[in-house]
């Protein structure tokens, strides 16, 4: 299952994270900007029960703890799950999904480098099929303070209607069925130039943190590239036939978990594809079904799912993918 | 047997087969056919049961002394998108509709609902038949999925409500109407908040003519006979 | 008819652990992941599998002289049919409710696997006696994993045992066990949820045999130890 290519060094996997995680801190500092340190609450609780899930497991598995526990892993999925969760869900839930990521993606599997499935998009999609009413109450930005965030995450009372604001996606998905044009569905509070109001800049954070990732060569352009490419081509084509039944490109890239998407999540050096025809399908594929969803499916997000599906093909593209092998005619596989 | 024996092996064995076989179906076709007469009455009986489980939650059998189910009437075609609608009487006097409404805008595809209306012009419930609405997120609708508020459901909003309420205040407050939800998901309490005011509406309306019309009629959308 | 206690126990081990129709074989596949998501549901219809498959296993060897070799098959799979037929209409006559959750999953059993590989692999070779209790054991080896199944999925997705036993006693109401404050976790519930326990359940199995197999081969160093009860953890 294992993509052949990368090394598993501790130094430069520890290299890597810190990058990773370094790139990630515009967004962040939007986030807190736009919607409040309650992220940072979360960002927290993931990365404790992150180091904890994992201690434990390497443990009970016999391996080294302390090799393992300082390549920085185990963090980068707790804030991309963080990342990913309504920044006021209960803490409890987030410990779940931290679990599910780092025992049941990760380390059922045999831990960093074996997993098929990238660790932080499986919490993220157990959490929302499990909690698909909690998963949906986004905070309305700029409207909930510190304090009230605080309070939903480690409180229990959770009658919230009225601070929660539907997310870009949601909106949308939600007019649609109402049979509401897109130009009219775009005049809500929901929505700012291009995608969600507030959470737009969100995105470009990650985009400026991806960006940053390139410009070092953490990442390949093939995954983030094909991924834009997937999403934006498709909702393209379909908005070009019926704009008023289908949003736009940008929209769709300006929302939701595209950017983190793009640049943190379909570039997971151990489970997306390992050959450069192979990532650009790969990111491709991603991007193509996160449309899809997204526009036909039940749950308001689509990446997730469209990485998960994707992640269940990267042995056979990885495979029919790979350069002929010298002294072999035709370039015949083995 | 003489003439088994004139054929040649394999042929006998073909005739013994299928003689078997033949006879094997005849027996246990006779089990089942005895099984089912025995159950029929039984079965009709539960089906029956079954649908009355929806109804008596809309609407308490002592209120009626008929049998409802036997006293229907349907408007094929009608603009409300209702189904049958029983008449409840108690000896001569009207007591109640319980009807059949249909919304088609549910996020999963369409919802049944039971709803009945009683004599003081008020609907006296609301239940969700089938279904088929996000697990956990739009399936509070139904009082059974609405776990979190076992003693007050969202669908129960809906008893002694005034039958007679505006067109545009049968829908979620989130759209102008009078109607709760909760948060996360309007599709659905929306989509039944405004087909149970659409039909609630219609057999309103028509009530004393729905009283009146004979048992099994077919109605046109002005609830007359054609 | 004779039969040694050690034929009798080896039908009872193979029905109930060795042999065990979902977590050995795994074969039923079908109906022990859709109808899984409450103990009350999956019970009952492991239980249906009992009574079908011991009054399948009973007929059968009963019958066995008189069903041709050629024939075998076709006549073992209307006595089954019409078994399922007679247990289907009881269900829809006397539990009308649970007929309705059940559903397609009652006519179903006809083509479970286990019960024709049964017929065949054993009632059609043994006597009435043997035949009957290896179809109630094979079954009821169904039934505990079926029944723990359910319970798992249904502890965990909602917090409740036993919820819908009123559609077969009627007054009787789900035990609430983690309290109302329990938020569920629904995947369990849904068809994921029914792969994932239904792999953990296997592996808890395979690491006892394991386990068990590693102290047989040990040397009698070890105080041998009385195996525990058949009850893997879930994770």
């Amino acid at each position: 299952m294992t993509s052949p290519h990368i090394r598993l060094d501790n130094n430069s996997v520890q290299r890597v994270m810190l990058y990773v995680l370094l790139a990630l801190v515009p967004g962040i500092v939007a986030y807190v900007w736009n919607v409040g340190a309650g992220i940072l609450v979360n960002i927290a609780i993931a990365s404790v029960t992150a180091l904890g899930a994992e201690a434990l497991v390497l443990k009970l598995r016999n391996r080294p703890i302390a090799i393992t526990l300082t390549d920085g892993s185990a963090i980068v999925t707790a804030w991309l799950i963080a990342l990913a969760l309504p920044s006021i869900v209960p803490w409890w839930l987030t410990v779940i999904a931290v679990l599910i990521g780092i025992v049941g993606a990760k380390h059922l599997y045999g831990g960093i480098g074996q997993n098929p499935f990238n660790p932080a998009m499986a919490a993220y999609c157990a959490a929302i099929i499990a909690y698909p009413a909690l998963m949906s109450q986004w905070p309305a930005v700029g409207q909930v303070d510190f304090a009230t965030q605080l309070q939903l995450i480690l409180g229990g009372g959770r009658e919230i209607d009225g601070i929660t604001g539907a997310t870009a996606l949601d909106a949308m998905r939600t007019g649609l069925r109402k049979n509401e044009a897109v130009s009219a569905i775009f005049e809500s509070t929901a929505f700012g130039y291009a995608g969600g109001n507030g959470w737009e800049y969100i995105g470009a954070g990650y985009l400026l943190g991806g960006l940053f990732l390139l410009w070092r060569r953490i990442i390949s352009w093939h995954l983030p590239f094909a991924f834009i490419a997937g999403m934006g081509l498709t909702a393209t084509l379909f908005w070009a036939i019926s704009p008023e039944q289908y949003p736009s490109p940008l929209f769709h890239l300006a929302s939701g978990g595209a950017m983190l998407g793009a640049f943190f999540i379909v570039t997971d050096p151990v489970t997306s594809a390992s050959t450069p025809r192979g990532k650009l399908i790969f990111a491709a594929g991603v991007g193509i079904i996160a449309w899809f969803v997204r526009t036909f499916g039940v749950y308001p997000e689509g990446v997730a799912f469209g990485v998960l599906l994707m992640n269940i093909g990267v042995p056979l593209i990885d495979r029919k993918t790979q350069p002929p092998i010298f002294g072999r005619r035709g370039g015949k596989q083995p | 047997m003489k003439l088994l024996d004139a054929l040649p092996p394999a042929w006998r064995k073909a005739v013994s087969c299928a003689c078997g076989l033949v006879a094997f179906t005849l027996v246990f076709t006779a089990l089942m056919a005895f099984t089912y007469e025995m159950t029929r009455e039984r079965i009709d009986a539960a089906k029956d049961e079954q649908q009355m489980r929806l109804i008596d939650e809309v609407l308490p059998r002592e209120r009626y002394d008929n049998t409802l189910l036997a006293d229907a009437v349907s408007a094929p075609g009608n603009t409300a998108n209702v189904g049958r609608i029983w008449r409840a009487r108690r000896g001569a006097d009207a007591v109640a509709l319980v009807f059949e409404a249909f919304a088609d805008d549910g996020y999963g595809g369409r919802i049944e609902l039971i709803v009945g209306i009683g004599d003081d012009g008020r609907v006296t419930g609301v239940r969700v038949g089938a279904h088929h609405e996000t697990p956990g997120l739009g399936d509070y609708i139904e009082p059974a999925k609405d776990r979190r508020h076992q003693n007050k459901p969202w669908i129960a909003q809906f008893e002694g409500v005034d039958a007679n309420l505006p067109k545009a205040r049968w829908t979620v407050k989130k759209d102008g109407g009078d109607f709760d939800y909760r948060a996360g998901a309007t599709v659905s309490p929306r989509a039944v908040t405004v087909a149970v005011g659409r039909g609630v509406l219609w057999v309103n309306k028509h009530r004393a003519a729905l009283f009146e019309a004979p048992t099994d009629a077919k109605l046109n959308d002005e609830a007359r006979t054609e | 008819m004779a039969m040694n206690f050690q034929h009798f126990k080896g039908c009872v081990r193979d029905g109930l652990w060795r042999h065990n129709s979902g977590l050995a074989q795994i074969l039923g596949l079908c109906p022990i992941l859709a109808i899984s998501t409450s103990m009350v549901n999956a019970v009952s219809l492991g239980l249906a599998t009992v009574v079908v498959m011991a009054i399948s296993n009973l007929v059968i060897s009963a019958l066995r002289r008189w069903i041709a070799y050629e024939i075998r098959i076709p006549a073992f799979i209307l006595i089954i049919a019409a078994l399922v037929t007679v247990l289907d209409l009881a269900f829809n006559a006397y539990l009308h409710s649970l007929y309705l959750l059940l559903g397609i999953f009652i006519p179903l059993i006809t083509t479970n696997c286990i019960v024709l590989a049964r017929a065949e692999a054993f009632a059609a070779k043994n006597g009435v006696f043997e035949s009957t209790l290896d179809g109630i054991m094979m079954g009821l080896g169904l039934v505990w994993v079926l029944g723990l199944l359910g319970a798992l999925r249904e502890l965990i997705s909602n917090g409740t045992l036993f919820s819908g036993i009123d559609m077969i006693v009627p007054g009787l109401s789900a035990i609430q066990v983690f309290g109302e404050d329990y938020p569920g976790f629904l995947l369990a519930s849904l068809p994921p949820g029914a792969f994932f326990t239904l792999a953990l359940l296997v592996a808890g199995f395979n690491a006892i045999n394991t386990h068990r197999a590693a102290k047989k081969a040990a040397p009698a160093a070890t105080p041998p130890t009385t195996p525990t009860a058949p009850a893997p953890a879930a994770d």
